[in-house]
C-alpha cells in the first residue's frame, strides 16, 4: 500500500519537530493537571457518596471527565498537528516530489491522515493511562470506561480527518489551523445553538459531534454514532483527495 | 536497437494551460537513451511545465505524454519506475537528514529494504555526499542542496532524468562537476534537462530543443554554440518584436 510510505514519513516528519513534543507535553501537562483537580474533588466527596445508593463512583466523577476534558484539549490540539500536512507541503514546495514518487491523491491524503493519527493516539493513550494507573484501587467500570475511550477516539480521528481536508485547501499552515477550527468549533457548537432556539431533534443536531459524542461519554455505544464518524472522516478525506487531484489536473 | 522498439520520451501533442494562460501549446518532441536534450527558453517559456508534466507532477491538458510506448496518464506507476525528477526548487525535508531524506524517497518509491539500502550508499558516494549523511536538509548550503536533489532523482537508477535549472545557485566548481556528471549521466539513460543559460547546454548537450511562449521553436542535434546562440537570440528577439 503505497500510503505507507507517506504515513512513515509524516509521523517521522512529526518525531523529530519540537513543535509535536511541545504540544504534546503541554496537553498532557494540562490534562495531569485536570486528573488531579478530579481526583482531589472525588477524594472529597467519596466518604458521603459511599453511604448513598447508585451514586456517581470514580469512572463518573474522574475517569470519563478526564477523557472529556481531553476531548476539548483535542478540539484545540489536532487542527495545530494537521495544518503542516499539506499545507506545509505546498508552502515547502516538496509535493511534486510525491507526485513524482508515483504517490496518487488519494494515497497522499490518506498516508498524511494515517501518518496523524498514531501520534494522536499517544496523547489519548497516555490520558486513559492516568486514571486507569488507579483502577486497581478504584472501581473502575471497565465498559462505560471503554465506550468513553472509544468516543474520544472516534472524535479525535474525526478532528484529524478535518484539519487534512483544510491543509488540503489552504495556502498556508496556519490558514490551515484556523478554518479546522473555526468548522470543528461550528460542529461541535451547532447543537447548543440549536436547542437554544427550541430545536433539538432536527437534523442540525445530528450534525452536531457533541450529540454523538455524549451517549458514548456514557457508556451507550450506537451504530448510528459509530456510522456518524465514519462518514464524517471518509467525507473529509474524500474532500482532501479531491482538491490534490484538482491541483494536479488545474496545477 | 531495434526499430521497433518505443522510444523512451515521446511527447505528443502536449499542451496545457496555467491560470488562463496557454503555458505549453501543441508540444512534440522525442528523446532516446543515450540522449541529453537541453531544454532552453527565456523565463516563462513553458519549461518548468513542460518538465513538471513528464514527470507526472501535472497532468497535461491535450496531448499525451508516453514514457516507453505507454501513456504516463494510463500508467501513474511509470514515473516512479522510470523517471528522476528534480525540480526547479528542490524538495527537501528540512527537518530530516540527507541520510534519512533519501531513505524516505526510496519508500516514496516503493523499493525494498535491502535494494534502497544499497541504492542510498551509491548515490552518496557518486554525487560525494557521504560527510553530509547525518546532516539536516534544512542546513545545507545551496550548492548542497542541489546535489541532494540529484541525489533523490537517481536514487531507483531511472531509465529517464528530467532535472530543471539543474545548476541554479552553483558556483563556477560545482556547475563544471555537475556538468560532468550529467555527462556521465547521459551515456546509460535519457537526460532532459532545462536551462535558460546557454553555456549549460553547449557544455552537455547533445541536441537542443528551444521552447517560446510555450511552442517548439527549435529542436535539432548541437553542433555549434555559437550557431545555436544566434537561434536562440533570433527566436527570442523575433518574438519579442512581435
Amino acid at each position: 500500500m503505497s500510503a505507507r510510505a507517506v504515513a512513515r514519513l509524516e509521523l517521522k516528519r512529526l518525531a523529530v519537530r519540537p513543535f509535536a513534543w511541545t504540544l504534546a507535553a503541554l496537553a498532557l501537562a494540562f490534562l495531569a493537571w485536570q486528573f488531579l483537580q478530579l481526583l482531589d474533588g472525588f477524594l472529597k466527596v467519596q466518604t458521603r457518596l459511599a453511604a448513598q445508593a447508585d451514586a456517581p463512583g470514580y469512572t463518573d466523577l474522574v475517569a470519563v471527565p478526564l477523557l472529556a476534558a481531553a476531548a476539548q484539549l483535542l478540539l484545540v490540539a489536532t487542527p495545530l498537528l494537521t495544518m503542516h500536512a499539506l499545507a506545509g507541503e505546498r508552502r515547502a514546495r516538496t509535493l511534486p516530489l510525491l507526485f513524482a514518487c508515483g504517490q496518487s491523491p488519494r494515497a497522499i491524503v490518506l498516508g498524511k491522515y494515517l501518518g496523524v493519527l498514531p501520534w494522536l493516539a499517544g496523547i489519548l493513550l497516555l490520558a486513559a493511562a492516568m486514571p486507569l494507573a488507579l483502577a486497581p484501587a478504584t472501581h473502575l467500570d471497565g465498559g462505560k470506561f471503554a465506550a468513553a475511550l472509544l468516543g474520544v477516539a472516534l472524535l479525535t480521528a474525526t478532528l484529524a480527518a478535518i484539519g487534512v481536508a483544510c491543509s488540503a485547501y489552504a495556502s498556508h499552515p496556519a490558514l490551515a489551523a484556523a478554518a479546522a477550527f473555526a468548522l470543528t468549533l461550528a460542529l461541535w457548537a451547532i447543537d447548543a445553538g440549536a436547542r437554544a432556539q427550541g430545536v433539538d431533534n432536527g437534523a442540525i443536531n445530528y450534525l452536531a459531534m457533541a450529540t454523538h459524542v455524549q451517549p458514548l461519554l456514557r457508556g451507550l455505544v450506537a451504530s448510528v454514532d459509530l456510522l456518524y464518524f465514519a462518514l464524517a472522516i471518509a467525507l473529509a478525506l474524500a474532500l482532501a483527495t479531491h482538491r490534490l487531484a484538482a491541483e494536479r489536473v488545474r496545477g | 536497437m531495434l526499430d521497433t522498439e518505443p522510444k523512451l520520451l515521446v511527447l505528443d501533442h502536449v499542451g496545457r494551460r496555467l491560470a488562463g494562460r496557454e503555458v505549453v501549446q501543441d508540444l512534440c518532441l522525442s528523446l532516446d537513451r543515450g540522449e541529453v536534450l537541453g531544454l532552453l527558453g527565456v523565463n516563462g517559456a513553458g519549461k518548468s511545465t513542460t518538465l513538471a508534466m513528464i514527470a507526472g507532477v501535472l497532468a497535461p491538458g491535450r496531448g499525451a505524454v508516453r514514457i516507453d510506448g505507454r501513456d504516463l496518464a494510463e500508467h501513474p506507476g511509470l514515473a516512479r519506475r522510470m523517471v528522476g525528477y528534480l525540480p526547479e526548487q528542490v524538495p527537501l525535508y528540512a527537518e530530516l537528514t540527507v541520510g534519512e531524506y533519501l531513505d524516505a524517497c526510496g519508500r516514496l518509491r516503493a523499493m525494498h529494504a535491502a535494494a534502497r539500502r544499497r541504492a542510498i550508499e551509491a548515490v552518496l558516494a557518486r554525487l560525494d555526499l557521504g560527510a553530509v549523511a547525518r546532516r539536516l536538509c534544512g542546513a545545507l548550503s545551496l550548492g548542497l542542496r542541489q546535489r541532494v536533489g540529484l541525489a533523490q532523482a537517481l536514487l531507483h537508477d531511472p531509465p529517464l532524468l528530467v532535472l530543471d535549472e539543474p545548476g541554479n545557485g552553483l558556483d563556477p566548481l560545482q556547475t563544471a562537476s555537475l556538468r560532468t556528471l550529467i555527462r556521465e549521466l547521459g551515456r546509460g539513460r535519457a537526460v532532459i534537462l532545462s536551462t535558460h543559460l546557454l553555456p549549460e547546454v553547449t557544455a552537455v548537450c547533445d541536441r537542443v530543443a528551444i521552447l517560446h511562449e510555450g511552442r517548439l521553436r527549435h529542436d535539432a542535434p548541437l553542433t555549434d554554440g555559437a550557431a545555436l546562440e544566434r537561434t536562440f537570440l533570433a527566436i527570442a528577439a523575433g518574438a519579442a518584436a512581435a
